[in-house]
């Protein structure tokens, strides 16, 4: 007896409503999609049209760079962690503490600071000319970003390959005389520990967020006179920092003693509580997501 | 009341795991079934015990859902009169109760202490030993696996004896020992047989004994002499992802041994070459030295020689340290007076511990040696694919040719597209094995060390791999056997080319 898939339309509706009854993963981020897309509705109903703009510009600019920096963060730490593993085993042991000496350093720093001189490093590039377009610098904050976030898909790399090379499999694809880079690289931590990355790289997206509206809300705030952010890309910190959006968020507590004003907090204040909301609703789904995705997968 | 013919199909997340039409277990009899392992003997054994979950399994038994079957009067009878021996001793005891508070549990209470059955199964006459040995709570090393599996067989035995003196003729029973003799010798082995038949010959009742052991055939021939009228042997192939169930002649398997003998004694001698591989005896590893020797009792060391053209046979007790001793000789392992002599392309060298672990791996790993692990299981990246699992091997223009006529000889009708594209992790145990072994035999090695390389695999599967390596000796290559299947290696290899290993402890 054989097991037959309907590919009836109801078949596929059933299929797919068990699907995410099933995995929460999934529901979460359909769920996220879903709240985002209907975010977006709402905003360009009740919201005038240059509040909408920076929103969407601040949400396109701060996703873009949460997901560079999560890029980065793969790319920086795997290489790392492959680098690591070859120099510890390889002759050239120096250049091994060299670079563990280098990674314990960027560990000691606190992710807030390196952020900051990330962002000075940056006023300083621009004054002299360099990285002069938005996406440019986008792209340089998430690089200081995953500096610090590959720290953790560095360990994770580290642990999957130590863990793998105790195994049998390690030994018997050797003793075939298949390369150590091609067991490592493939059969490790491609076939091995895919899901595993996966869960990493979805935590560091919603890191990279908090990171990015923490460090940008901070610098709008004003931590010094010399320092002005008016000319970088709009980001979701930047703009929950903007006086109006402030007010929006106090509006909020105006509803303890008179809540008959939530009825004006969705139209009269939408700047600000979009921003939050957008803001806390990633980080409640992404949180969500990686919970799905750790049952998913038995992580 | 007779057994019913059972059609049963297991699925776990919509995807089919076993199905099988008319498996038919003799009443009355003691049926032995092979098949290749990870095919499903235990699952079906299981289901037909009422013992699967309805939670994790999607079950249907003639038709009905296994709930329904599971709440049978006739279910019932069964669980309550007989005993299910699993497969693996260390899951079916409890490590938070003694050995023999177990012994002593539920309707066993109070019987052990009559019964003669441990003594039998120890041949020890010893009370204080055997108090000591009760005494123990059971952990993943203590006891060992083959006395963890004889209490599990005491279990049985005791069960048999009770079903014996108080349970009626017409009530069904069914005796299921999965793998009894997995981690017992061949002396072992003999001792549970013949207290099965003993019991057997009291008062009838149905056994199905699962193995991958063909060589109990000839134990069966010996130990069951009156009662071989009630023995049958059965065999579950799989078929284009269907089970069959099919009569196994034992003829069939004694005939094959004995023509495997006869052609040894014609088989042309190695010659005078140079060994291709020279291991000195008395490497020392893990706080013990391994002594290599001609013969069973060790008395005078000497080195392991392989030469080219030849089969080796490296026998030892059960945790000697045979598989330890082929992975110092791959160098995987660090030994203590380690000296191997390796003839690379015409030039003699020498390994040591002190020779670097690059030069095995551009020098030794796959170009002059190759290793098939024990545990294909273990051995194989179970998330790869059959394809994947092949690919990255050191590049040989030769080979390729090659890949697709060795591949059929091994897998014969499975290789196909699917089959390439399937993930290790979806293969049977046999499947499993065979692509184990096909990974080291493809390459050009001179030497190849096989560790258990018959494990799992069903009798076809056995002949084809043997004749696979005949062809590998004939073309030159040496090959080290590592195993505890005595009668098919001892029937393949020339007196002269078996080595015994053992194992004393440092002061």
């Amino acid at each position: 007896m054989k097991i037959n898939r309907n590919r009836t339309p109801q078949g596929v509706l059933k299929q797919f409503s068990d699907l995410i009854r099933q995995r929460k993963d999934i529901r979460w981020l359909l769920f996220w999609l879903a709240g985002l897309l209907g975010l977006w509705l709402w905003d360009s109903i009740f919201l005038n049209p240059l509040a909408y703009e920076l929103i969407r510009s601040a949400i396109v600019h701060t996703f873009v760079g949460a997901s560079a920096a999560v890029a980065f963060s793969l790319f920086i730490g795997w290489s790392a962690g492959i680098a690591l593993y070859f120099l510890e085993n390889g002759r050239a042991r120096s250049i091994h503490l060299l670079l563990m000496f280098f990674l314990n350093l960027i560990r000691s720093i606190p992710q807030i600071v390196g952020l900051l001189i990330g962002y000075i490093i940056l006023t300083l590039l621009i004054a002299f000319g360099f990285l002069q377009s938005p996406l440019s610098q986008i792209l340089w904050m998430a690089f200081v970003i995953s500096i610090f976030c590959s720290l953790e898909v560095l360990d994770l790399v580290t642990e999957r390959i130590m863990h793998f090379r105790k195994s049998d499999y390690f030994h018997a694809m050797l003793c075939c005389g298949i390369k150590e880079s091609r067991i490592i690289n493939i059969e490790i931590l491609w076939k091995n520990s895919l899901s595993h990355l996966l869960h990493k790289l979805v935590s560091l997206f919603g890191v990279a967020i908090l990171l990015q509206c923490s460090i940008d809300f901070i610098i709008s705030v004003g931590l010094s006179t010399d320092v002005s952010l008016s000319n970088f890309p709009v980001t979701l910190g930047s703009l929950l920092a903007k006086l109006d959006s402030k007010q929006d968020i106090l509006a909020l507590g105006s509803m303890l003693v008179e809540p008959s004003y939530a009825s004006r907090i969705l139209f009269q204040h939408l700047q600000g509580v979009s921003v939050a909301f957008v803001i806390v609703f990633t980080l409640l789904c992404v949180f969500q997501i990686a919970d799905g995705l750790v049952r998913q997968y038995d992580l | 009341m007779n057994m019913p013919t059972f059609n049963i199909t297991i699925a776990k997340h919509g995807r089919n795991l076993v199905h099988v039409d008319d498996f038919r277990i003799d009443e009355n009899k003691i049926t032995f079934l092979f098949g290749e392992s990870g095919i499903g003997k235990s699952l079906l054994a299981k289901a037909i015990y009422g013992l699967l979950s309805p939670d994790e399994f999607t079950i249907t038994i003639n038709g009905e859902p296994y709930n329904r079957y599971r709440e049978k009067e006739e279910t019932r009878e069964i669980q309550q009169s007989s005993f299910f021996m699993f497969q693996e001793p260390s899951s079916h005891l409890n490590p938070l109760l003694t050995i023999g508070s177990q012994l002593n549990e539920g309707s066993l209470t109070g019987r052990l202490q009559d019964s003669g059955i441990l003594q039998r199964l120890w041949e020890m006459t010893d009370a204080v030993d055997m108090k000591k040995m009760l005494g123990i709570y059971p952990k993943p090393y203590r006891p060992s696996g083959g006395e963890k599996q004889r209490f599990l067989l005491a279990m049985a035995f005791l069960k048999i004896e009770m079903m014996q003196e108080s349970i009626p003729e017409h009530i069904k029973t069914f005796f299921v020992f999965d793998e009894p003799s997995g981690s017992l010798d061949n002396h072992f082995r003999d001792v549970f047989l013949s207290v099965l038949f003993e019991k057997f010959q009291k008062r009838k009742f149905t056994v199905l004994l699962i193995t991958h052991d063909y060589s109990i055939i000839s134990a069966v021939k010996t130990a069951g002499l009156n009662i071989l009228n009630d023995i049958s042997y059965k065999e579950l192939s799989l078929k284009h992802n269907d089970l069959t169930l099919n009569n196994f002649k034992s003829e069939h398997y004694m005939s094959w041994v004995k023509i495997q003998q006869e052609s040894k004694k014609t088989s042309v001698p190695a010659g005078a070459r140079p060994p291709l591989l020279h291991v000195e005896s008395g490497l020392e590893v893990f706080g013990r030295r391994l002594v290599i020797s001609r013969d069973r009792k060790g008395g005078s060391s000497c080195p392991l020689e392989i030469h080219p053209y030849s089969m080796v046979y490296l026998k030892a007790a059960s945790g000697v340290g045979k598989t330890t001793f082929a992975k110092t000789v791959m160098g995987l392992i660090r030994a203590n007076h380690l000296k191997i002599d390796l003839n690379l392309h015409g030039t003699d060298i020498t390994l040591t511990e002190d020779t670097p672990r690059r030069f095995w791996q551009s020098s030794v790993w796959g170009k002059q040696m190759a290793i098939t692990f024990q545990h294909a299981d273990e051995a194989l990246n179970q998330n790869s694919t059959v394809r994947g699992t092949l690919s990255g091997l050191p590049a040989k223009k030769s080979r390729a040719e090659n890949i697709d006529r060795m591949m059929n000889g091994l897998f014969e009708d499975s290789i196909d597209e699917i089959f390439l594209k399937k993930k290790v992790k979806y293969l049977s145990g046999g499947q499993k094995q065979r692509l184990n072994l096909f990974r080291s035999l493809v390459l050009d090695t001179d030497i190849i060390i096989l560790d258990e390389p018959l494990n799992g695999l069903d009798f076809e599967s056995i002949k084809r791999v043997l004749s696979m390596l005949k062809e590998k000796q004939k073309s030159g290559k040496g090959i080290l056997l590592i195993s505890h299947n005595e009668e098919i290696f001892d029937a393949i290899v020339p007196q002269e080319n078996v080595y015994y290993l053992q194992a004393s402890h440092i002061i």
